[in-house]
């Protein structure tokens, strides 16, 4: 009876026809339908581990390393729809009347140049093709990331996805990296996206094991320097990322989502015999640019070192005698030719039940500076098993250990790079007494460079444990549920040792000053940061056919979030001889434990509807509560709503003309809203008292920032429209958004008067907007049997600004002395400083030495001022400031031309960023000490004595343009194809990263930060490592 | 047909939306996860002004605020006067506040952060003070309460008068848009809060359990007469200047102590490093015709020379080295308070006030509490109230050389503006850009 009521009801409810011919032939196991073939790409080769699937039915495969595949399935014969897809190609889904045995489909994919096809795991579960999607969500699969020699994930992102903003912030081997979504997110926290690999919510943090000295404190003050943790992830384990941008495409992820996500799904195997990938790369890295160097013969003032030194001569005018000195460029001594290797081995293979994909990797790679290094072992196990038929389970396993050997960061003048930029170029360094040990290098406590590379001994390593564990259940057709639990484990160690200096070194400098002091020389740390991370995820999603043309797919969620962070640090100076650890100091510094503890919830509902091919709706609400809110503001709803067209699927135009040359049209909206539940830290709404051992008691201080206790979450707001076309047979595409993103209740740290008693109050003050536009342009102008030529141009502008913050200027004081403001109306981090007096037409204003003078006269406001002028018609009044730079870019672009002829490619990327100010305090210091080309003219008399400490205090002096053209990644591969029996196929690749810019900058490189990883500090040249150049030899073999 | 199949699916949409609904509900309320942590790093400030001992930490905060490292008021207060009366040149114009106090003018404006951070620092201790005094008033132990109001007191003093010295107006207490009120009426603040302190000491002495509880070296009913006696002078109010400094004990020391950890900030900054500041050289910035007599043993004292070493006049005195106690404020200074009042007040006593200030002049490191002694002969010829007003201000630079004192002298005796940078500081961007009440800065 059911039988014959489902057959008579016939395509329509086909829905309902399926899951009874399951139910049905479960119990006639005879009959059998199978499907077998081949899959191949457009150039005959075969496709592996494309995904092919009996619609409306659970049962699926995947092709093997030749491109074969056969599902066995108890199916009836008829009517099937197959589907058959691959990343990276356009999908086809093929209509068969099956028959009982065997059925044989070959399919051809072709390229999906747009990526429409590709499934894409927005939040959750199943996923959707891009095709559906309503807000812009970028794929880079692993062919495009691992082709420029990256040494990290987030390297291997850089100019490949729109609207992202990827830099590095250190030149160090293991140097952190920012990524900014759509700009600048929020002002108080971090504004990184979020991390999820394969539904691990992957810590990105910032830990400060070494580099742990007092002068390093606060966070606006330094910003956050180090690694950044995403540096754990091995690139070569990865299979695709995805990239949301914005809270229209985020909102699912809702409460930590405010800055964007970034999900990495690593490889998985396919089924087919055992695979072996081997790919070994030896790696060189060099310094890719020198900065001019002080060349002058003499120097003002006496001696160099010894009775008599005046070191500093620049910066005092009165001394006008000259000394001979003999100058050096010590730049060459700490940087070096660096090496390294990135080994990678992995195996995968399977059947249809199981699943595997087993690798182990080893990087290791030095710094250009001296004795630095790192290096990275990471093991990983991904298992597929299909427990049932309606139940599967994938687990996944990372081990990494990761060890650094470093030098002290930037920020000090005993790093590397600032131990010599402080430094006039006229000493022997290398000179040592009789008992073999090193000299004052001048009169002023300074310390010898040879002391850095040499004798400091900064080691970090990190053990970490990556886990997942995903269950998915298909009880009936259409409905699915999936769980997964992530846990993200580590343990980050840093130990600092500077040995007590055997000269006059300031103790500033953690030494004993001229007297050597024993309880002040020398310092040394221990430091550990414990960090837990669990967390959940179950999701259900009902999909069902409403009718032929319209169909639905509905999704319940649920997720909770735990951390927990302990942090220990133990240090001391005054070093007994021979101990390199706390132990030896005669003076315990205050040490830090420091503990937090958090949790986030939050659950959803979605609902999605597709007519056709041709219109997709979607929308979400989403429920979230974070412990780190007060009890009224902790629980936050979000909306989320898109839709899209797809005109080119719709009668009318393929019946057109157009449609011949014209494949795709598609027009879609996104809104969406989203939160930043981790905006503040664990504890920061409350008003507290910290303690300090002081003179042997206990002293309890208020702290500096008050908070309303009453702070909530902020709140985004994010409107996307965009097109997505491809004409001539995609041999042209063009991807296109436009968006506005809306912070409210911005939280900021926000200066206040401190007759409050209190320095600053955090509260939700403000707002903040980024509006922008991304384009994506892609084409392949030659296409022929033998060679291929693709271009793909990516542009992405953002304009940020901070629409309200409550009081006209927040200005905030940094190591570099980098004048960071907050400004009403302004993009957020521009510098706000003083400037040069010019007249009417612009030109600098002299006294009559011929120096350049500090604008003065009327303030009238941050923004408004009055300059004043003195009877001999130079300024007068008070120093004036205005915006001297933004460190915000006016746009980013990339360029790809990859060509391909026979066995052999090359790929070239050219990144670009425009309107860059940098504020490049090394370049100044570096005159004022006397090192530097601007010294060497008031040296030789080029310019007036006093020249340089007439502009020394301009900070519009510092600001340099850091706009650039880097030729980014480079590469030559080629192909040896199958050789033989054992090896399957073999690459050879030599490949490059940053070798060469086109800048006028007047440092060593625009891109890096002395604020790393920091929200509010960008665009600081304080003492950072440049980037290296980087040349890679490989070999990839597949057994 | 069709819609009968719609409803069915409806139905089944709505079933299954309903479990998986509810599965998620039931997990929501069975995880049931913790939503409240507690900061286990800070105390709240109910806990902390619930016991004794919480109370006494944050009064030990004060002094921490007041004297630790180069944030504190100390260093703060003693660079901004010694750059602005002209007695320190920068070594390093890397250092950009101090170049601006060096430069002085309209080079020193809001921005500056050594007058930013002595004028946040100065609002910080008055609301912890404040906070301190307040819970006080509950506590049983009287003479634990008594030694809590006399140390907080002299802090609450010290921060209320700091401000007074170098700008024109200071706040009239703490709070939101906070008025001001002339200078002077905070020197009578501090005398105010101090005679509250001393009545209360009066009334019960000061415990021994609470002076074992906060560091050694500050002796405290002294401390508050001098601290009366040095801002009565500064008020104008010249017979209870001198009333109050021939009350205090000058036998008695009182000192701000270091340690290893937490060194004398003016050492660790200045006299360590030689790379911020040094004296100009051995005239200490005075003009000749009052500058240190050549055999005034006070210099070698506050100075010493690098004879190779540029450059050649460095700091010494009470930031010699690291562990070297500051005083809080010297016989020497009392007895040039009551030299000044008697010589200033309405009928002056010149012959006592000369009496009082042979006494400082011939005073010798033997005899001194500080080892500091001018050993200089006494002046017999009896001095015309100009010219020992003038020997007045004179000894007053050398005898309270980096006290940071200096500036409000300058005013006092009428130096010209050539012999300093600025007269009265511009007020902190920080406290302009939130309160309206900031009044208007003064043009030098």
């Amino acid at each position: 009876m059911l039988m014959k009521m489902s057959y008579s009801m016939g395509k329509k409810i086909r829905a309902i026809v399926f899951l009874i011919n399951l139910l049905l032939s479960t119990l006639c196991l005879n009959a059998q339908v199978t499907i077998a073939g081949k899959v191949t790409d457009t150039k005959g080769n075969p496709v592996p581990s494309a995904t092919i699937a009996i619609k409306n039915t659970t049962f699926a495969t995947a092709s093997d390393e030749n491109g074969m595949y056969s599902i066995a399935t108890p199916l009836k014969a008829g009517a099937l729809e197959v589907n058959f897809s691959s990343v990276g190609l356009k999908s086809d889904l093929r209509r068969i009347s099956a028959i009982i045995g065997s059925n044989t489909i070959d399919v051809s994919l072709a390229d999906d140049i747009l990526g429409l096809d590709q499934v894409v795991v927005t939040g959750t579960t199943a996923g959707t093709t891009r095709k559906q999607l309503g807000s812009f969500i970028s794929t880079v699969k692993s062919d495009q990331l691992n082709k420029g020699a990256p040494a990290n994930a987030l390297q291997a992102l850089q100019g490949k996805t729109a609207g992202a903003q990827i830099i590095q912030n250190s030149g160090d081997p293991a140097g952190g990296m920012s990524v900014r979504l759509r700009g600048i997110s929020t002002v108080n926290a971090s504004s990184e996206p979020l991390y999820i690999v394969d539904g691990i919510i992957v810590n990105n943090a910032t830990n400060r094991v070494t580099n742990t000295q007092s002068g390093f404190d606060g966070a606006n003050f330094v910003g956050s320097v180090g690694q950044s943790r995403m540096v754990d992830i091995n690139p070569a384990d990865i299979d695709r990322v995805e990239v949301l941008n914005g809270a229209a495409a985020s909102a699912i992820y809702g409460s930590r989502a405010n800055s964007g996500v970034i999900q990495i799904f690593t490889k998985r195997g396919a089924s087919g015999k055992p695979t072996i990938n081997f790919s070994t790369n030896y790696i060189s890295s060099s310094l890719r640019k020198q900065v001019d160097i002080n060349q002058a013969p003499t120097k003002f003032g006496g001696p160099t070192d010894g009775p008599g030194a005046q070191t500093q001569d620049i910066l005092t005018p009165s001394l006008t005698n000259t000394t001979a000195v003999t100058r050096q460029n010590y730049w060459d001594y700490i940087f070096r030719n660096a090496a390294g290797t990135d080994n990678n081995i992995s195996i995968s293979g399977g059947n249809d039940n199981t699943k595997y994909y087993a690798s182990a990797s080893y990087f290791f790679n030095q710094g250009i500076v001296q004795n630095t290094d790192f290096q990275r072992y990471s093991f990983r196990v991904n298992l597929d098993q299909k427990i049932s038929k309606i139940l599967s389970m994938s687990v996944g396993l990372n081990y990494v250990n990761s060890a650094a050997n470093e030098k002290p960061d930037g920020n000090s003048f005993f790093s590397p790079m600032n131990g010599i930029t402080i430094l006039g170029n006229f000493h022997d360094i290398w000179k040592r007494d009789a008992n073999g040990n090193l000299l004052a290098v001048g009169e002023r406590g300074r310390i010898n460079p040879v002391s850095i590379i040499e004798d400091f001994d900064q080691q970090q390593e990190t053990n970490r444990i990556l886990t997942s564990v995903g269950l998915k259940l298909k009880p009936f057709k259409g409905f699915m549920v999936d769980y997964t639990m992530g846990i993200d484990n580590y343990s980050q160690n840093g130990t600092t040792f500077i040995p007590p200096y055997m000269y006059n070194a300031s103790p500033g400098f953690w030494g004993g000053g001229p007297s050597l002091d024993p309880t002040q020389n020398g310092y040394a740390s221990a430091a550990t940061n414990s960090f837990f991370q669990i967390n959940h995820e179950i999701n259900g999603t009902y999909q069902f056919e409403i009718n032929e043309n319209l169909s639905s797919i509905s999704q319940v969620g649920y997720q909770l979030q735990y951390e927990k962070n302990n942090y220990l640090l133990s240090q001391g100076r005054g070093l007994a001889p021979g101990i390199q650890t706390v132990n030896g100091a005669s003076t315990l510094l205050p040490g830090v434990d420091s503990r937090s503890e958090l949790t986030i919830q939050g659950a959803y509902i979605q609902q999605n509807f597709k007519w056709k091919n041709e219109f997709f709706v979607t929308g979400a609400i989403r429920y979230d509560q974070s412990s780190v809110f007060g009890p009224n503001q902790r629980n936050q709803l979000y909306y989320k709503a898109s839709a899209s067209w797809v005109a080119s699927e719709a009668k009318w135009w393929q019946n057109s003309s157009v449609s011949k040359w014209w494949d795709l049209a598609k027009i879609r909206f996104a809104y969406g809203q989203s939160g930043n539940l981790t905006g503040i830290g664990a504890y920061d709404r409350f008003n507290t008292y910290t303690s300090n051992a002081y003179l042997g008691r206990t002293a309890l201080q208020s702290l500096a920032r008050a908070a309303n206790i009453e702070v909530k979450p902020e709140r985004q707001d994010e409107l996307e429209v965009g097109a997505d076309f491809a004409f001539l047979k995609s041999r042209l595409t063009l991807t296109a958004n436009v968006y506005v993103k809306k912070v409210n209740d911005l939280l900021i740290n926000r200066n206040v008067s401190p007759t409050t008693g209190f320095s600053t109050l955090l509260d939700n003050f403000g707002a903040l907007e980024n509006k922008g536009f991304e384009i994506v342009l892609g084409g392949t102008p030659i296409q022929s049997k033998d060679f291929r030529w693709d271009i793909s141009w990516l542009f992405s502008q953002n304009r940020n600004k901070a629409t309200k913050i409550g009081q006209a200027l927040t200005l905030f004081s940094t190591n570099g002395g980098a004048p960071v403001a907050i400004i009403e109306g302004r993009p957020i981090g521009v510098f706000f400083g003083t400037f040069f007096a010019t007249d009417a037409n612009g030109v600098p204003l002299k006294n009559p030495a011929g120096i350049p003078l500090i604008e003065r006269g009327t303030q009238n406001g941050p923004l408004s001022n009055t300059p004043g002028r003195g009877v001999d018609g130079l300024p007068s009044g008070t120093t004036l400031r205005r915006i001297i730079g933004d460190p915000n870019p006016d746009f980013t672009t990339t360029l790809i031309n990859t060509f391909g002829y026979k066995r052999l490619n090359f790929r070239i990327q050219f990144d670009a960023v425009k309107g860059v100010d940098v504020f490049n305090a090394d370049w100044r210091t570096r005159q004022g000490v006397g090192n530097g080309e601007i010294a060497e003219k008031e040296h030789k008399g080029e310019l007036p004595r006093g020249y340089i400490s007439g502009v020394y205090p301009i900070e519009e002096w510092r600001i340099d343009d850091g706009s650039f053209i880097k030729l980014r990644e480079l590469s030559l591969s080629y192909n040896l194809g199958n050789l033989g029996k054992v090896v399957r196929d073999m690459n050879i690749v030599v490949a490059g990263r940053n070798l060469v810019s086109f800048d006028n900058y007047k440092g060593f490189d625009p891109e890096v930060n002395a604020g790393g990883q920091s929200t509010l500090l960008r665009g600081i040249d304080f003492g950072p490592v440049p980037i290296p150049r980087t040349l890679t030899f490989g070999i990839n073999c597949k057994f | 047909m069709k819609k009968i199949h719609k409803l069915i699916h409806m139905k089944r949409i709505l079933k299954v939306s309903w479990a998986i609904t509810s599965l998620a509900l039931t997990l929501v309320i069975l995880s049931g996860c913790e939503k409240n942590f507690t900061d286990p790093n800070n105390a709240s400030s109910d806990v902390v002004f619930n016991s004794v001992r919480g109370i006494t930490g944050v009064a030990i905060g004060l002094q921490r605020t007041y004297t630790a490292g180069r944030a504190s008021n100390l260093y703060n207060k003693i660079t901004t006067d010694g750059f602005t009366t002209k007695q320190f040149f920068i070594v390093n114009r890397g250092n950009i506040p101090e170049d601006q106090l060096e430069r002085g003018g309209g080079f020193v404006d809001g921005t500056n952060t050594i007058l930013a951070g002595l004028w946040t620092s100065s609002n910080k201790i008055i609301y912890d003070a404040n906070n301190v005094l307040e819970a006080t008033a509950k506590l049983g132990d009287k003479a634990y309460a008594s030694g809590l109001i006399g140390y907080t007191t002299i802090f609450k003093a010290l921060a209320i008068a700091d401000m007074a010295m170098f700008w024109e107006q200071v706040p009239t207490g703490i709070g939101v848009n906070i008025s001001f009120k002339p200078r002077v009426d905070g020197f009578k603040e501090a005398i105010t809060e101090i005679d509250k302190a001393l009545a209360v000491i009066q009334a019960t002495p000061i415990s021994a359990a609470f002076t074992a509880n906060v560091p050694a070296g500050i002796e405290i009913q002294n401390t508050l007469r001098a601290l009366k006696a040095r801002f009565a002078l500064f008020a104008g109010d010249y017979a209870l200047a001198n009333t109050t400094a021939n009350s205090v004990n000058l036998s008695t020391k009182s000192v701000f102590t270091f340690n290893g950890v937490n060194q004398n900030p003016i050492f660790e900054t200045v006299t360590a490093t030689n790379n911020v500041y040094q004296p100009v050289d051995s005239t200490l910035g005075l003009p000749v015709a009052i500058a240190p007599d050549l055999a005034d043993q006070r210099i070698p004292f506050y100075l010493t020379v690098n004879p190779t070493i540029a450059p050649r006049f460095r700091t010494r005195g009470f930031a010699r080295d690291g562990l070297f106690e500051m005083p809080l404020w010297t016989p020497g200074e009392m007895l040039l308070i009551r030299a000044e009042s008697l010589t200033r007040q309405a009928s002056p006593n010149l012959t006592e006030a000369q009496n009082i200030l042979n006494q400082v002049i011939t005073k010798t490191s033997a005899t001194d509490l500080y080892a500091l002694g001018a050993g200089l002969p006494a002046i017999i010829t009896p001095l015309s109230q100009a010219d020992l007003l003038a020997q007045i201000y004179r000894n007053r630079c050398i005898e309270l050389f980096m006290f940071g004192l200096k500036l409000e002298d300058m005013r006092r005796f009428n130096r010209p503006n050539s012999e300093r940078g600025r007269n009265l500081m511009p007020y902190p961007f920080r406290e302009r850009d939130s309160n309206p009440n900031t009044p208007a800065d003064p043009p030098f």
